[in-house]
């Protein structure tokens, strides 16, 4: 892109061209800079080192109730883009049973910076690379016989425009990092201990999480002294016993079993042909006892430094901090303008209130669609880790997802992780290699038995979630504290 | 056609890094996407897509980097701007400890026999129209889900190491219907694909809903309790399994280090049930049909799997180098796979018709593997898949769970359908990239370990 401010200019001018035309709603969204680099050390060796880089600009109508969505990244091609958005719309609204309508909004003006410290673009290669190498070097081991260490780095400039006069400018910035060793076991199986970055919650969102010991950089002594337990260690047997998920194992069954299957446009069908449906209905909502009174599910964007907070969202609403359970029952939903005027009016009833906020698109080239944003368990009260072992009689400690696989409604589930801590009698006895757990939503959620306080709850980072058709890749976080699911089915039968 | 412009820029681009001694691989990417996506019996998203990308990798020593541009190539410098991120990545990355195998068009290619300018070109009302026909002839008393990707790829590829260029062009669609009963929650599916757009046709689509639809409004459905059952697999079932285990066990880099589930087997060693063959085959029409490798090699047929025996590993650029091995110009990015069929009758429940309770899982949500290295996947049925006994559908059956083994699975088929299909496993993540298996339509293997099942639909 050229100019900035005549390209924001040309939009603003095309915008009006097609309202005026018919359309019930038009927006852009100008991506300014759309910048990624990913860094791998594959044992020591840079098998990744990649930049892209990309600008462009992305055009929604809404005709008759029915979207139109067309993009380019050649600003002289501004005024094709929004006709050809315009005309897939119009022809979209001859098949329509459902109109999509977004209401009427007073303007929205505002701005969203996410807070960073150091711009890890501002780093140079060679310092990153330096630290990366640190870290692979604390990684070595003679029984290790594969580390990984692997960074990626975002930066969005974004510029929102839409018919009703609402103008807004995200400049985001996110950071993953995860570290991984790898060994044979006793059965020549490679068995694995990785740590991903993940936040407390609060401060900022720069190069300084990577370099931060508690948070990321510290861990590498820890996995290897794990890993070299888990390669002597039994196999889990088959049984039923209480399960206890530590955050990084947590934040994906969160992700996997209260998060999409929350998406409303995924309750309305939206994503039937490819993600899949929900258990949910509209129904749900005021009635359904999703977990036990343990159990309480926000989606937050107040988050400082998550890749979930982006300050508002794609449809210009303000990121919202809501409750989508509240102490067992379910009351709210994962949404976006469109999706909640659709629901309510199929319902014939206010469902919901006002959207949440949760309209994302991934690039300037993707149309917006329900997402999670920082969905969390909230705190609750039994206390730290420790404290929930010594209340279970038998059970596992489990972290880090190895597999996961979803029923296409959300409403099983079956995880593998990277390592159990047995529990007998209030004590960890021993590490268990190829944990894997599965079970029913429902009846999972309502087996929760406890969650710990503030000190366990972390805020984990999910940087490839996969959805929509074309498919999206998303940046989402989750906060989750330790929690002790009872009679949970656990290993593999024979 | 490529754009003789862009062609004519990169070309000189790739000529003057060539004079200064660079090292560098040039890839464009050019698609004309157009996506209709249907939600609630209605076009929920009508959209288009014309991206053009450029990759830039340049190797200095031992020392790699790339850069990826995606935007308006207009001129020369913006081609230079992108040659120069690269070589400065790559200047102060650090070596690796092995040699890099250079980039190089072996010779040249320009190939685009699975070109269709009616689908390069095809009118989103056609989608819309076809998308109303079948409505009105299943019944407008359905919900309707779905969605209609077409869209026309171009890839050029160019390296400093030599003059020759790669050219691909080719078209793709993938075509899906999801009918879901109002009240009671089942729903049913139909894909199509395709390179032509003549391949896809509304009547093959209502024709195999409309057969199913008796079964399911008529029964209630049935829950699976876990154990050991004889399955009939459909072709997109097969694909799952046969993609995963090639995958995790077909590629050069799990087998040398030891995370695959061939880890301890070798070429030569048998690994599968003698009935199953595989191959990757780009010439083969029922895949998307890719003639060269992103490093510039030449593709041809390459066997994995032959009665059973493990043949050949793949070998792409980087493990070949690493490994001290050489680059197979097949790896498991962008597939061609081909499984041989058998034998079978074309209609699975005659093949099942004197096998007692059969489950027919036609194909597999969500897999994954817990355990890579033993080749252990899970995944759960979710469309159209039913209880037969001696031949016969007697009831659909709510969602099951597979949990099981490659070589359990592939090593006990007693049946394989004679009639190939082909299976769509294109992804649109991030650039249009068609991929393509051919599969037999139907496979019946024996006990099979159901671990699980929803409770209703």
């Amino acid at each position: 892109m050229t100019d900035a401010a005549e390209v924001k200019n040309d939009i603003s001018q095309n915008i009006s061209r097609i309202s005026s035309g018919g359309a019930g709603y038009v927006d852009a969204r100008y991506y300014m800079e759309d910048s990624s680099e990913t860094l791998v050390l594959y044992d020591g060796d840079l098998e990744a080192n990649d930049t892209t880089v990309q600008s462009g600009v992305g055009v929604r109508v809404l005709w008759d109730g029915a979207w139109g969505f067309a993009a380019t990244s050649d600003p002289s091609g501004l005024r094709s883009c929004f006709d050809k958005a315009a005309q897939n719309a119009r022809t979209a609204s001859e098949l329509v049973k459902a109109p999509l309508f977004m209401g009427k909004r007073d303007p929205v003006r505002g701005s969203y910076s996410t807070p960073v410290e150091v711009d890890p673009f501002t780093v140079s290669l060679q310092d990153k690379l330096t630290f990366m190498t640190r870290l692979d070097n604390e990684l070595k081991d003679e029984f290790i016989l594969k580390r990984i260490v692997y960074a990626n780095f975002m930066k969005k400039s974004i510029h929102f425009q839409n018919s009703e006069g609402s103008e807004i400018q995200k400049d985001l910035s996110h950071v993953f990092g995860m570290m991984m060793a790898m060994a044979l076991d006793c059965d020549g199986e490679m068995q694995r201990r990785s740590m991903n970055l993940y936040s407390t919650g609060d401060g900022t969102a720069g190069w300084e999480m990577m370099t931060n010991p508690e948070l990321f950089s510290g861990h590498a002594g820890r996995i290897k002294s794990e890993l070299v337990e888990l390669i002597k260690a039994p196999q889990l047997e088959h049984g039923r016993r209480s399960v206890i998920l530590l955050p990084g194992q947590g934040h994906l069954q969160v992700h996997e079993t209260i998060g999409h299957p929350l998406e409303l446009d995924r309750i309305l069908g939206y994503e039937l042909s490819y993600a899949g449906g929900s258990f949910v209905d509209l129904d749900s909502f005021g009635k359904l006892q999703y977990g036990s009174e343990k159990l309480s599910v926000s989606s937050y964007g107040g988050i400082e430094n998550s890749p979930g907070s982006f300050g508002f969202d794609d449809d210009g609403t303000l990121e919202l901090d809501y409750l989508l359970i509240d102490r067992g029952l379910l009351v709210n939903a994962l949404t976006s303008r469109a999706m909640v005027n659709e629901a309510n009016e199929k319902a014939g009833r206010e469902v919901f209130r006002q959207s949440g906020g949760a309209a994302r698109a991934t690039s300037f080239y993707k149309a917006p669609i329900d997402r999670m944003t920082n969905v969390n368990i909230l705190p609750g009260t039994d206390g730290t880790l420790e404290d929930i072992i010594a209340s279970t009689e038998d059970g596992i400690v489990v972290d880090n997802p190895v597999s996961w696989s979803i029923g296409s409604n959300r409403e099983h589930f079956h995880f593998g992780c990277e390592i159990a801590w047995e529990i007998k009698d209030g004590k960890r006895t021993r590490i268990l290699r190829n944990p894997t757990y599965q079970g029913h939503t429902l009846e999972f959620y309502r087996s929760l038995s406890a969650v710990g306080d503030r000190s366990t709850w972390k805020v984990e980072q999910v940087n490839n979630c996969g959805k929509g058709e074309p498919n999206q890749v998303m940046q989402i976080g989750h906060g989750v504290p330790v929690v002790k699911f009872d009679d949970v089915i656990t290993g593999e039968r024979k | 056609m490529l754009d003789a412009n862009i062609r004519s820029i990169l070309m000189q681009v790739r000529d003057e890094a060539a004079d200064q001694g660079i090292h560098a691989t040039l890839l464009l990417h050019h698609e004309k996407s157009h996506l209709m996506r249907i939600g609630n019996s209605s076009v929920s998203l009508n959209t288009s897509e014309d991206l053009l990308r450029l990759d830039m990798v340049v190797t200095d020593g031992r020392r790699q980097g790339s850069q990826t541009f995606l935007g308006a190539i207009a001129d020369a410098d913006v081609v230079r701007s992108v040659l120069a991120a690269a070589k400065e990545k790559a200047r102060v990355a650090s070596p690796k400890t092995y040699d890099p195998i250079p980039d190089e068009v072996d010779v040249p290619v320009s190939e685009d026999s699975q070109f269709d300018t009616d689908l390069a070109e095809l009118d989103p009302e056609v989608k819309e129209s076809a998308y109303r026909e079948i409505f009105g002839k299943l019944g407008e008393e359905y919900n309707y889900s779905g969605s209609w990707s077409s869209g026309a790829t171009e890839v050029y590829l160019l390296t400093t190491a030599n003059r020759n260029e790669a050219y691909h062009r080719g078209t793709d669609q993938l075509f899906s219907l999801v009918l879901k009963h109002p009240a009671s929650k089942w729903e049913l599916t139909h894909q199509q694909t395709g390179w032509r757009a003549a391949d896809f046709a509304a009547e093959k689509t209502t024709d195999e809903i409309g057969r199913l639809l008796p079964t399911f409004e008529n029964s209630g459905g049935c829950k699976v309790d876990p154990g050991e059952y004889t399955v009939i697999l459909g072709a997109g079932a097969i694909s799952e399994i046969v993609g995963m285990a090639a995958w995790t066990g077909l590629n050069g880099r799990g087998w040398e280090e030891k995370q695959s589930w061939t880890a301890r087997m070798k070429p030569g060693d048998m690994i599968l049930g003698e009935n199953i063959s595989l191959v990757d085959d780009p010439g083969n029409p029922h895949t998307f049909m890719f003639g060269f490798d992103m490093c510039g090699r030449k593709r041809g047929i390459f066997p994995l799997i032959g009665d059973g025996e493990l043949l050949n590993l793949m070998y792409d650029s980087g493990t070949a180098a690493r490994y001290g091995r050489k680059p197979t110009g097949h790896d498991t990015g962008s597939p061609s796979l081909v499984m041989d069929t058998g034998f079978g009758p074309s209609d699975p429940l005659d093949a099942a018709r004197d096998m007692g309770r059969v489950l027919y899982i036609p194909a597999l949500h969500y897999m994954n593997l817990p355990s890579r290295s033993k080749g252990i996947f899970t995944g759960s049925s979710r469309f159209n898949a039913v209880l037969v006994e001696d031949g016969r559908i007697v009831s659909p059956i709510f969602s099951t769970r597979i949990t099981d083994s490659f070589q359990n699975v592939l090593g006990n088929v007693s049946v394989i359908s004679s009639i190939p299909e082909s299976v769509n496993g294109s992804n649109t993540y991030g650039r249009r990239t068609p991929v393509a298996m051919s599969v037999p339509s139907y496979m019946i293997a024996s006990g099979i370990k159901i671990t699980d099942s929803a409770d209703s639909f």
